[in-house]
């Protein structure tokens, strides 16, 4: 497009040359150099068109000096060229917050990490010291409407054949904004049930532990592989609703002490290898419409049998719901969760594990309310807010009928009371202090009296 | 069974593309806030003593817009940016000549989460403030659960450019 002037310079030219071609050799050659000239003189007026044409090489957000001029509106291309929030040296600008680090222009990554130690107070010998988990995430734009998201972990400090520890990716997916205010992601995401599984960074919750309800019973960190798709609307209410892998039953271990600990945690299966002939569905919604107050609610439900011919579990499903609600006003910061999850059809699986410790659960619930108080602040990072949550839950709430003499009794509920406060050196690190208190102990399940203290951050 | 499931995704995903990040353009942020304006003059960013009053270094860079009609001034619109969790979130803040807060709006936002910020309802605790409410600011803007990076950050954000408003562009008394 750019040689337009040039080609309609040398049809011209060419024009100019039609009549010379009757004019002596010496005119003629007097021609063709006036031409040349003529041509290197277009020559320069095309660079010239050329250079304004070009984008403006990328520069940091700057106002145009004032100025007479009518209506002088900088391009928001200017402002999304822009580097983000940053000085002209690269450095975030104080008070931007910098979390997150940029790499390059599109991709960034950040990071969290938790840090315990747990003393039982009946069993000094038991207490222990755990680097619990180190996560770097990272963010790839590859344009305006399409990303990958990706977070890797760590567990327990060191992850080899000889050690406890695991290195597994938490969250992996490619997401698509299909407009403004809905789009779609495809990988593996965190099943957005409750108020801990999709937020679960450690400065994100009271106490050092995550608490039992949403550990237990929702089993965070709770991720499926699949595809869902998001939005929100402009009075607040955000959706989410995906179809995807599901737990499968075929992997529960009756002899084993995990599926007491969680249902769901003893067989879901992170995308690793995952059967998957039985999809599982799920749908969440949340209302924001008044600032500082949260509602919501969600559903999962599947059938979790995933073709296994070796055991009864072709019919069951499961299905498990939740309700929250977080207010806070002011200082304040009030949630209440309850949760409820059923497995259908598993008489005839249970009847195979006769004799084991950990049948299927036919239901299994767990609630709790928490209540805290940002009491002190020193300046504008850093505040001290004790806390207190009791929860109830109950990992074995009722068994599916046996014949007479054969049946499960439902475990016991358990409660539980945590105190404690999380001490924020800034927004983003924290160090937590709390004391639990269980109303019975049961040591295989981990629950009996204990103090706690943690460090989490992330950036 | 399971195929009618992926029905209502198929479609969705066939849909057109559309920007996703774009809320806003700046002369549609001068428009909403300023709709008598027929003209916005662009104001030079203050000098580095300026912005090391403010607390920022120099070579911060917002673009600060002065609203006129037919010669009367009607306040200024700063175009900003702050980090949410990773990504640049750009906002728009209008103050009206006494330096109140018309109205704050997200003009683009990158992150993955966090885009409650855009809800008008949190938007709208900022309307009538003033350079004299910055400091407190922290402690009366309610937060949104799972938006907490978002919504401190821009919160900051607005406490910059009241405080940028108070040193740099009030009329002196």
């Amino acid at each position: 497009m750019q040689r337009k002037p040039l080609a309609l310079a040398v049809l011209l030219s060419c024009a100019g040359l039609a009549p010379a071609a009757h004019a002596d050799e010496a005119k003629l050659k007097a021609e063709v150099e006036a031409l040349r000239a003529e041509v290197a003189e277009l020559r320069g007026v095309v660079r010239e068109m050329q250079a304004q044409r070009a984008p403006a090489p990328a520069s940091p957000v700057v106002a145009t000096p004032a100025a007479s001029t009518g209506v002088a509106v900088a391009p928001a291309a200017a402002v999304a060229a822009a580097p983000a929030a940053t000085t002209a040296a690269g450095q975030p600008v104080p008070g931007t917050g910098g979390s997150g680090v940029a790499l390059g222009a599109n991709t960034s990554f950040w990071g969290y990490g938790q840090l315990d130690y747990n003393r039982p107070t009946a069993r000094a010998a038991d207490a222990q010291a755990d680097l619990t988990r180190a996560v770097i995430g990272f963010n790839h734009v590859f344009d305006e409407a399409t990303r990958v998201y990706g977070e890797i972990e760590w567990e327990h400090a060191i992850a080899s054949s000889s050690d406890q520890g695991e290195t597994e990716i938490e969250q992996l997916y490619v997401e698509h904004a299909l407009a403004q205010n809905y789009g779609v992601r495809v990988g593996l995401t965190l099943v957005p049930l409750g108020l801990l599984n999709e937020h679960h960074e450690p400065s994100n919750f009271y106490g050092v532990e995550r608490n039992f309800v949403e550990t237990a019973i929702i089993p965070s960190t709770w991720r499926e592989g699949g595809v869902s798709m998001y939005g929100n609307t402009d009075w607040g209410f955000n959706w989410n609703v995906g179809i995807g892998t599901g737990p499968n039953l075929g992997a529960w271990d009756p002899a084993a002490d995990e599926g007491r600990i969680s249902p769901l945690g003893s067989i879901h299966q992170e995308l690793q290898l995952a059967k998957a002939r039985d999809p599982s569905v799920y749908a969440a919604g949340n209302w924001q419409g008044i600032p500082g107050l949260l509602v919501g609610g969600g559903v999962f439900t599947g059938k979790i049998g995933q073709g296994d011919a070796t055991l009864p579990v072709d019919k069951s499903r499961l299905v498990l719901g939740e309700a929250h609600l977080r207010w806070q006003p002011g200082p304040f910061d009030i949630s209440a969760l309850y949760t409820r999850g059923t497995i259908s059809n598993t008489q005839d699986l249970n009847l195979q594990f006769l004799g084991q410790p950990t049948p299927v659960p036919k239901s299994f619930w767990g609630g709790y309310v928490q209540g805290a108080w940002r009491a002190l602040e020193w300046g504008s990072d850093s505040s001290l807010a004790p806390f207190l949550r009791y929860e109830m839950f109950n990992t074995g709430a009722s068994y599916a009928a046996q014949p007479l003499g054969l049946g499960t009794a439902p475990l016991p509920t358990q409660h539980v009371w945590t105190l404690g406060a999380n001490y924020y050196l800034n927004p983003n690190v924290v160090f937590k202090v709390d004391y639990q208190k269980f109303r019975y102990e049961d040591l295989v399940l981990g629950y009996g009296d204990r103090f706690d203290l943690g460090l989490g951050y992330q950036f | 069974m399971h195929v009618r499931w992926l029905i209502p995704l198929g479609a969705a995903v066939a849909s057109p593309v559309a920007l996703a990040t774009q809320y806003l353009s700046v002369p549609q942020a001068q428009q909403e806030a300023f709709p008598g304006a027929g003209e916005f003059r662009a104001v030079p960013v203050p000098d580095a003593a300026a912005l090391a009053a403010v607390g920022v270094p120099a070579g911060w860079a917002p673009q600060i817009f002065e609203a006129d009609a037919s010669g009367k001034k009607l306040g200024w619109l700063i175009v900003d940016q702050v980090i949410g969790k990773s990504e640049a979130i750009t906002y728009a803040l209008a103050l009206d000549t006494a330096g109140a807060v018309i109205s704050l709006e997200v003009l683009e936002y990158r992150e993955s989460h966090g885009g409650e910020v855009r809800m008008p309802a949190w938007r709208k605790q900022f309307v009538g403030k003033t350079a004299a409410d910055a400091a407190a600011l922290n402690r009366e803007i309610k937060i949104i659960s799972g938006a907490t990076l978002s919504c401190r950050h821009l919160t900051e954000g607005v406490q910059r450019l009241l405080r940028l408003y108070a040193l740099a562009l009030r009329a002196p008394a």
